[in-house]
């Protein structure tokens, strides 16, 4: 299992793989240690997110994507 | 004991013979009441505009005894909301002041815009199935709100009249204090941070003293001998007192009031802040802008005074808001405010964050005394034989008019002049008169009494 990811280190731009395989990219951060907003980049569940904008709960990151 | 519904004023509150019981003071039980009676239907004061100037601004503030937040959304408009997560209750905001693009819930993580949205459900989908309106979900907004002069007040009952309209004519004694030195409209700003600390004592002691209660004058006597004044002598400037009328102004219906100096017609403001020539040359300045500018008005000097219920204005030494929080029937959280004209120069602000807090706060002097004072009369008002003896409330009764006027000036108001009685608890009384109606009546509609005379005497 992946270490927690501190996500108030989030920069923008940084890319996060998601539960369930999706990947997105962090558009701003609030810094509350509870949300993310981010843009998808991948979905195999549901493609129809890729392009959207949502906020992202930090319970759903798993990872910080590979560069 | 308990005060039942119409007990309070024949009772409890016995104006006729101007005398007080200590339960409204120490009775837990009606201070339960009072919270739904009272601070759940009148306006309150939660800040300042000068707090909030930016988007995403917030500042977290009291009404009664809920924690609110004061905050501008993304799109520049200014809300009141309950400090609470409508999932569990949680704070979602536990920081006094700051910048945010959300208020997170670090409970279960329910998130709010800074317009009371929701917009932050964790496993939305996952655990809701979409299915939770999160339309009807938002962080619970005031009933009312307005900003005035740059101060925001706020209120819970939906019922209740417009903030202008429960101010009535005592708006022109509210602008003593929000208006600039120099008599233009508003333009003043938060000096410093807010000041917040907790008193050993019911609320209505530190209400009651700033309605213009002069009579404790010789708590101060120390301080006025050690002179921290502005000038260098006693606690305040006052040599107003020695050619001005001293007034005690009260609004019956509406339970605000005032002290006031009333200066004689064609007498300049007495010099003041004599310890700084920058400080003294501005305030000679505006004083005579002040005059040029409201006229016969600018005769009045404001001095201690409060919008009912619970908060403290101070309009000119030191110029500063308080509200006084109840926590519980035996505590008091005092939050004060200090303002300054935003346009003032740099020297002026300088002085006056030193003279403030030298006077009020609770390093304060002068406010120490005060405190001393409600600490020790709250604990020696709770025992069971002290409660079965009154406070004495006579001062003055029947010497006060409706239609006071002097050297050309009328006031608006119930008036009472103390210059040769020297002391009165004719506005004392009238925050305890309005204090028993709240606490009687069951609705706005027998609260705002002057719209029946209003619509009587259109009849």
């Amino acid at each position: 299992m992946s270490e927690p990811v501190n996500i108030r280190q989030l920069a923008p731009g940084t890319r996060i793989v998601l539960e369930g395989g999706a990947t997105a990219e962090i558009v701003s951060n609030p810094q509350d240690g509870v949300w993310v907003f981010a843009r998808f980049l991948t979905s195999p569940a549901d493609p129809g997110r890729v392009g959207t904008e949502e906020m992202i709960f930090a319970q759903d990151i798993i990872e910080i994507a590979a560069p | 004991m308990r005060a039942d519904k119409a007990g309070y004023r024949p009772g409890l509150v016995d104006l006729a013979a101007g005398q007080i019981s200590r339960e409204i003071f120490v009775n837990e039980e009606i201070y339960r009441e009072e919270l739904e009676k009272l601070f759940a239907r009148v306006w309150l004061f939660v800040g300042h505009e000068s707090q909030i100037p930016k988007p995403g601004d917030y500042f977290v503030s009291g009404m009664g005894e809920e924690s609110v937040i004061l905050c501008r959304d993304r799109a520049g408009k200014v809300h009141v909301f309950l400090n609470s997560c409508r999932h569990r209750g949680m704070k979602v905001c536990r920081y006094d002041e700051g910048n945010t693009p959300v208020f997170t819930c670090p409970y279960h993580g329910w998130s709010y815009g800074t317009d009371g949205r929701l917009v932050g459900v964790p496993y939305f989908r996952e655990a809701y199935h979409e299915r939770l309106d999160k339309s009807q979900w938002g962080l619970v907004e005031v009933a009312q709100m307005c900003l005035y002069k740059g101060t925001v007040w706020a209120c819970w009952d939906p019922a209740a009249p417009p903030f202008l309209e429960y101010l009535g004519k005592f708006v022109r004694y509210l602008d003593l204090t929000l208006d600039g030195w120099d008599g233009s409209d508003g333009g003043a700003e938060i000096l410093g941070g807010i000041q917040k600390w907790r008193i050993p004592c019911n609320w209505k002691f530190p209400a009651e003293n700033f309605c213009g209660d002069s009579y404790h004058n010789i708590s101060h006597r120390s301080v006025d001998l050690v002179g921290i004044g502005p000038s260098g002598s006693g606690r305040r400037d006052m040599q107003e007192r020695l050619m001005a009328r001293r007034l005690q102004v009260s609004f019956y219906e509406r339970g605000h009031q005032t002290g006031v100096y009333l200066l004689p017609k064609e007498q300049p403001t007495p010099p003041a802040y004599q310890h700084s020539s920058v400080v003294s040359e501005y305030f000679a300045h505006c004083e005579a802008e002040r005059r040029k500018k409201r006229g016969e008005w600018g005769r009045l000097i404001g001095s201690p005074g409060e919008v009912f219920p619970n908060t403290a204005l101070h309009p000119r030494q030191p110029r500063t808001i308080a509200a006084w929080h109840p926590r519980g029937a035996h505590q008091t959280e005092v939050w004060r405010w200090y303002l300054v004209d935003a346009a003032a120069p740099p020297e002026v602000k300088d002085f006056l964050r030193d003279y403030y807090i030298r006077y009020s706060g609770p390093g304060g002097m002068t406010e120490q005394d005060d405190m001393e004072n409600w600490n020790y009369a709250h604990a020696a008002s709770r025992g069971t034989i002290a409660r079965r003896h009154p406070y004495s409330y006579e001062q003055g009764m029947g010497y006060e008019t409706d239609n006071y006027e002097w050297q050309g000036l009328r006031v608006p108001g119930t008036v009472m002049d103390i210059t040769e009685a020297k002391s009165s608890e004719h506005n004392l009384r009238n925050l305890y008169r309005r204090w028993a109606e709240f606490m009687e009546a069951d609705s706005w509609d027998e609260l705002a009494t002057w719209r029946r005379n209003e619509r009587a005497a259109a009849e």
